[in-house]
């Protein structure tokens, strides 16, 4: 292998692996918050992306009306799990949230999807049409299972992630899709040719890194966040909802996660079950890092992303093979390093 | 509904024989019974596995395609009966299991979910890629099984042999948990340090409890083969081995009969579905994984712990104690007055921290002696170094003339050293007298085998009898069939005395036993520790009821901070300004 | 007692579940149907599942019935579904599956309950070596060695000498890198490299370097659906200049759109119906493939129709074309009915489909010849047949 090889490949790991390291990030979030392990991570980048090819395509995406019917359940959820101490503005806060803001993104998509309005504004109007459906699922799906036990969180959210992958299936249709780039460019530099969406990856990535910091570090819901994470209950004495967290922690998954579609969708093509894969991968990270580090679980995705990478070169058919059993000595370590087994979750 | 009881059985077995043949049964429900049936195989194992140990495996399916790939190679390309598949099958799924499993049960929490999906997208990509399996096409055309030449294709015979598979497991499951090494098992999930300090090897009885499920989908995958007649990876991949992990967790992941309620459950709305769907939405479009994974959510918001407790009224079985039960041989007690426990220049350090700093004192046989100071002087943590649940970084402990610095917890229990907790460590799905009897873990020798087979009943119905007699010597005799967490906190406490007893120890420690308790109840323990002392036993006991300790130990030890402030009779740490700061300093 | 109701409900759910088969008239004729509408293999099972619904439900006088479940390509579900038609579906044929792993599983089935079956998926070996129990199962598609040895001869023609391979990591990929290492050494052409990527993965960087360092005359992808567009354009994007070869697993409109002008082309062998219109008047499946695009257009929207839902048709083709004789040996239904049918179809002379024409013998249940490929590349993004 010559080093222009090398660099090549090196750049492709580490491309995918910000994609790996961003869904990375949202699963860490989530998990610490509500300690859901968010297997349906991964249908939010297919939607994001899907949603996005559509709307390029000129097309009214069928995500539009699961959005709606998403808004209506969330709303009859919320009141259902309110009930006797609901109040004036609590309910219009309700209702604010789950009828209005997703009849507004409705209306929008439907007046501008065959405008065809240019990439920005479809990349916008994708991820106001997906991010909103995960606090959504929030509410209906894993609110009132808060207090179950973390076994039972993971088959809910892998009952979802069956489910959301058979809309897919209905709404975007078995056949993968392609959208255009965010722009054209392409840096050459010696052997390396670096597309522009490459760029956008990484400079978002980085980007999204700084602003969670950011959020986390400096900002009082952040630091709220945090403290829900640290202990649920002491969050919950001291007057953070921790309803509003896990709303707020789904919310930037379900972000994180469309935008992760919205960047790959012009690299590669997208299937309605293409989220299932990136996100195990994203899930591998999460992980390796710790399920509680973000740094960690950053670094653990790129390397993921070049393990993959070098071993698609090496020996394609054993990729998954080389990859997953490459996982098993370093999870070994960490558990190690970690101490004995925890006693309960 | 009741319990299930022992007579299950053979009621179950004729129905397993005679039910298929019932006139008018439809052939199709035999059918689907036949896949319900092996599913609930590899379910039960996942009882053992997740719901009762707690690490979630998402690799099953794939350990089913080891056996189910093990009989097809066998009876396909070598000619060999499909019945010696099945002994082949459990080796091969067994020595497969101990070879992953070593690995994978030293990974705590989500890293061995995590270990387990690596080395099942392992194996599923290595089935595909050897030529020896056919790759991804595999092997089609394995003979089906025979009895005396007559071959079993007809869906009604195979239900006959799956089933009485399902019952052979579910009874071999029951047996297993209800004995020593079963014990051991259920006290994997929230009492691993407790049973550990009693003896238990924990890391062994996880990997017993790995390679136990693994077995279990071995045999599931025999019978696919020879049901299925054909191999090939599909089938062997994390979905369906998803699928049984929620098949287990919708009946109810620690119950056997939750697991065959699941299978049951999840196969027939799945079949239900197929039919039901195209009449309500038309034949365009796919809506059963999206219908069902709604239905899944509704039943999880519902039954979180599965449907299975929500229609039985769960109950641990009231056990009949064997009054003939020979008495289990009692170890000999050291010569008072000799030293027994030497604790020198000990220290746990973590990080800038010094929990324990450089701590002496020494116990003479037969001594009480209390172990004094404030909430946070590192009274626990001295106990957690003497009984090996912790390593100190520094100094040395001596019982009996041994070094035992550094030991294993069980080994030092071995050793004759027993303890209760500060925050009760009692199994809470366990009875008071099943816990109890984990305490003599170490006197009975049976293994998980020999329970599974029932040849343990002589020894177990031994192991129960020394329980109760304990329970009975605490005053908790009529405790014994409760669930263990249903009694009252102080209970608890004694309930874990009587759990040290059963180890028949030299020395017991013990954390804050008085704590909760009322006054007679106070007074009666101090009665049962100096009859216990009169028997030879050593004390070392933490209390924070100064009027219990004084009253009870020749000694005390005080401890602030981490070090050791004062020693000597209540009256000498009484009067001691070093003691008197440390505690006005911080009046609870 | 709500826990005694709870049991009561689950068990009237489970046990009143299943149903029995309808009471429908004694003549009809009922045919089971399992596809992969869903999962890894849903872009062949949709069309084929949208291609049933246009099937006649009138034959030789008989009512037809169709049942069609989804096995997800998952080999256990697939035996299931059709031991599930069989029993309870009381089906006198079945038709499916999509993929070969789960067709191989079910062709014992077939031979054990005695009701013949006809698979749409692409492996020769679901009907070869001809066996006590493949004498039950016919299959429609191209078989691939037909495909392999099209492609090769193409490729010796155009003096192609080195060939690079990179197909799925599947049954259809192993298919094709055994068919097409023979073919290539009948034609005397070396293959310097063979690779395999999966189907949803998002980058091939890896496969393609190596592919291109080998400096291959020519590369082959064998993949299904529009997954097979991403390591052409990554090859593209790498700068291979050499000759494009697909499978006909491509051929339909989705690949041209995702694969936009870094398709172009591309040659690859394909049923005739893909370049229906472009065939000569002369060839008979012209009208066949024109009378089944326009069907399946007129319910699914202009340019929806893929080659994949033509297999589902020429399934029922040849099911059709054998139902006259079968009836001469038994009700439908019956035992003999079914045989009949075995019978008829491997009786089947010149039988036009809109993948070709089949003639069955006892040793070939195929029955295609040359007649049912073409040589197509893509041109100004549209299939294009060579002449």
């Amino acid at each position: 292998m010559d080093s222009t090889i090398l660099a090549i490949l090196l750049q492709d790991g580490v491309v995918n692996g910000a994609i790996y390291a961003l869904l990375a990030l949202s699963l860490v979030l989530v998990f610490a918050v509500t300690r859901v392990i968010y297997v349906a991570q991964g249908e939010f980048v297919a939607y994001g992306a899907l949603t996005y090819a559509a709307l390029d395509g000129g097309h009214l995406p069928g995500s539009v009306a699961l959005l709606g019917v998403l808004g209506l359940a969330g709303c009859a959820a919320g009141l259902w799990q309110a009930r006797g101490r609901l109040d004036r503005p609590a309910v219009l806060r309700l209702l604010g949230e789950t009828i209005v803001l997703p009849a507004v993104i409705a209306v929008a998509a439907i007046i501008l999807a065959p405008m065809k309005p240019g990439v920005l504004v479809e990349v916008l109007l994708t991820l106001a049409i997906v991010t909103p459906m995960s606090p959504l699922l929030y509410r209906i799906a894993f609110q009132p299972l808060a207090d179950a036990p973390v076994l039972v969180l993971l088959i809910a959210a892998v009952a979802l992630h069956l489910t959301l992958t058979g809309l897919g299936l209905v709404f975007f249709g078995p056949e993968g899709f392609r959208a255009p780039a965010f722009s054209d460019i392409t840096i050459t530099a010696g052997p390396l040719m670096i597309p522009g969406q490459a760029l956008w990856i990484g400079g978002l990535t980085f980007a999204l890194m700084t602003a969670l910091f950011a959020f986390f570090e400096r900002s009082l819901t952040g630091k709220a966040l945090r403290a829900t994470a640290v202990n649920r209950l002491g969050a919950r004495l001291v007057g953070i909802p921790t309803e509003r967290a896990g709303l707020i922690a789904f919310a930037l998954a379900g972000f994180i996660g469309a935008l992760s579609g919205v960047l790959i969708v012009p690299l590669t093509t997208v299937y309605y079950d293409s989220g299932f894969m990136i996100g195990l991968r994203g899930f591998t990270a999460a992980i390796i890092g710790g399920l509680g580090s973000y740094p960690g679980a950053v670094l653990a995705a790129l390397l993921v992303g070049v393990a993959e990478s070098f071993s698609s070169f090496w020996a394609s058919a054993f990729k998954e093979v080389i990859v997953f059993t490459a996982i098993i000595p370093v999870l070994l370590w960490r558990s190690l390093r970690h101490g004995p087994a925890e006693e309960e979750e | 509904m009741k319990a299930l009881r022992p007579f299950w059985p053979l009621p179950a077995l004729l129905v397993a024989l005679l039910l298929p043949w019932l006139p008018g049964l439809p052939a199709f429900w035999v059918t689907l019974a036949n896949y319900t049936g092996i599913s609930s195989i590899v379910a039960i194992g996942l009882v053992v596995l997740t719901g009762i140990s707690g690490m979630t495996s998402f690799g099953q399916a794939t350990i089913l395609g080891l056996g189910a790939y093990t009989t097809a190679v066998l009876s396909k390309y070598c000619d060999i009966s499909p019945w010696l598949g099945l002994p082949a099958g459990l080796i091969v799924t067994a020595a497969g299991a101990s070879l992953l499993g070593a690995v994978t049960v030293r990974l705590s929490g989500h890293y061995l979910a995590l270990g387990t999906i690596a080395w099942s997208v392992g194996l599923y990509y290595t089935f595909a890629n050897l030529d020896l399996l056919g790759r991804n096409d595999g092997i089609s055309g394995i003979p089906p099984l025979t009895i005396l030449d007559l071959k079993l294709l007809d869906g009604r015979a195979s239900f006959s042999v799956i089933w009485i598979g399902v019952i052979l497991a579910a009874l071999a499951t029951n047996n297993l948990l209800d004995s020593r090494a079963g014990r051991a098992i259920r006290a994997l999930k929230g009492g691993a340090v407790a049973a550990a300090s009693f003896g238990v090897d924990t890391p062994r009885t996880r990997l017993l409890a790995f390679v136990y499920a693994a077995v279990l989908a071995g045999f599931a995958g025999w019978l696919y083969a020879h049901m299925q007649r054909s191999v090939n990876p599909t089938p062997f991949g994390f979905y369906q081995s998803i699928q049984y992990l929620l098949m287990t967790v919708i009946g109810g992941a620690a119950h056997v009969p939750g697991a065959l309620l699941g299978a049951v459950l999840v196969t027939t709305v799945n079949d239900r579905l197929q039919d039901i769907l195209p009449r309500l939405f038309g034949a365009h479009g796919n809506y059963e994984s999206i219908v069902f994974g709604m239905l899944l959510i509704a039943v999880l918001q519902w039954a979180p712990n599965g449907i299975w407790p929500l229609i039985a009224r769960i109950r641990p079985r009231a056990r009949i104690i064997r009054a003939d039960a020979l008495r289990l041989p009692a170890r000999a007690m050291p010569a008072p007055g000799t030293t027994l426990l030497d604790v020198a220049r000990l220290r746990r350090s973590f990080g800038g921290l010094v929990a324990v700093n450089d701590v002496d004192f020494k116990l003479a046989a037969g001594e009480i002696v209390g172990l004094i100071g404030p909430n946070g002087a590192g009274k626990s943590t001295t106990f957690n170094l003497i009984t090996g649940i912790d390593t100190p970084t520094a100094g040395q402990v001596s019982f009996n003339g041994q070094d035992i610095t550094g030991w294993p917890a069980r080994r030092i229990a071995a050793a004759g050293i027993a303890r209760t907790f500060q925050h009760v460590k009692l199994v809470p799905t366990m009875s008071v007298i099943e816990n109890t009897a984990i305490g003599a873990h170490l006197r009975g020798h049976a293994s998980a085998l020999a329970g599974l087979l029932r040849l343990d009943r002589t020894e177990d119905a031994r192991l129960y009898a020394e329980a109760a007699r304990q329970l009975a010597r605490v005053g908790l005799a009529d405790m014994a069939d409760r669930p263990a967490t249903s009694l009252a906190l102080g209970q608890q406490r004694i309930v874990e005395i009587a759990r040290a007893l059963c180890l028949d120890p030299v020395m017991l420690l013990l954390d804050e036993p008085a704590a909760g308790l009322r006054h007679n109840e106070k007074v009666e323990l101090a009665a049962l520790l100096r009859r216990l002392q009169g028997e030879g036993v050593t004390i070392l006991l933490v209390e924070h009821d100064m009027e219990f300790v004084m009253g009870l130990v020749e000694r005390l030890v005080v401890m602030d901070f981490g070090t050791k402030l004062a020693e000597g009779s209540a009256e000498q740490v009484r009067n001691d300004p070093r003691v008197i700061e440390a505690y006005l300093g911080s009046v609870e | 007692m709500n826990r005694i109701r709870l049991a009561a409900a689950a068990i009237t759910f489970g046990l009143a579940g299943p149903a029995c088969p309808s009471t429908a008239l004694a003549d009809t004729i009922r045919v089971g149907v399992t596809i992969s509408t869903t999962g890894p293999a849903a872009s062949l099972g949709v069309p084929q599942r949208n291609t049933i619904a246009l099937l006649p439900t009138q034959i030789a006088g008989q009512t037809v019935e169709y049942t069609v479940l989804d096995d997800g390509a998952d080999s256990t579900r697939a035996v299931a579904n059709m031991r599930k038609l069989i029993e309870e579906g009381k089906a006198d044929i079945i038709l499916g599956t999509s993929t070969t792993p789960a067709s191989l599983a079910m062709i014992t089935v077939a031979a054990e309950a005695k009701v013949p079956m006809v698979s749409m998926s692409a492996s020769a070996a679901i009907i070869a070596p001809m066996d006590a129990a493949r004498r039950w199962v016919f299959k429609v598609p191209q078989n691939d060695s037909l495909m392999a040895d099209a492609i090769a001869t193409h490729m010796a023609a155009a003096g192609v000498k080195t060939v690079a391979f990179i197909g799925f990591n599947d049954a259809y990929g192993d298919g094709w890198s055994k068919e097409f290492t023979r073919a290539a050494s009948d034609n005397k052409i070396s293959i310097v490299a063979s690779e395999r990527f999966a189907r949803p993965d998002t980058s091939v960087t890896g496969q393609v370097l190596k592919m291109i360092a080998a400096k291959p005359d020519a590369v082959l992808i064998a993949g299904s659906g529009t997954p097979a567009a991403l390591p052409q354009k990554t090859l593209h994007e790498r700068g291979y200049t050499g000759k494009y070869y697909q499978t006909h697993g491509v051929a339909n409109n989705d690949f041209l759109r995702v694969g936009g002008k870094d398709v172009e082309g591309t040659v690859l062998p394909a049923g005739p119906i893909l370049v229906a219109a472009q065939l000569p008047d002369s060839n008979p499946i012209k009208a066949k493939a024109l009378d089944y695009t326009a069907k399946y257009e007129a319910t699914n929207g202009v340019g929806s129709v893929a080659t994949f839902g033509g297999h589902a048709y020429d399934a029922a083709i040849l099911f059709a074309a054998a139902v006259p004789d079968a009836l001469k040996s038994g009700k439908p239904g019956s035992p003999e009915f079914r045989a009949g049918l075995r019978d008829a179809m491997e009786a089947q002379k010149n039988l036009v489909m809109t993948h070709g024409i089949a003639t069955m013998t006892a040793e070939n249940h195929n029955g295609f010849d040359e007649r049912a490929r073409v040589m197509v590349t893509i041109q100004n993004g549209a299939w294009k047949l060579l002449p």
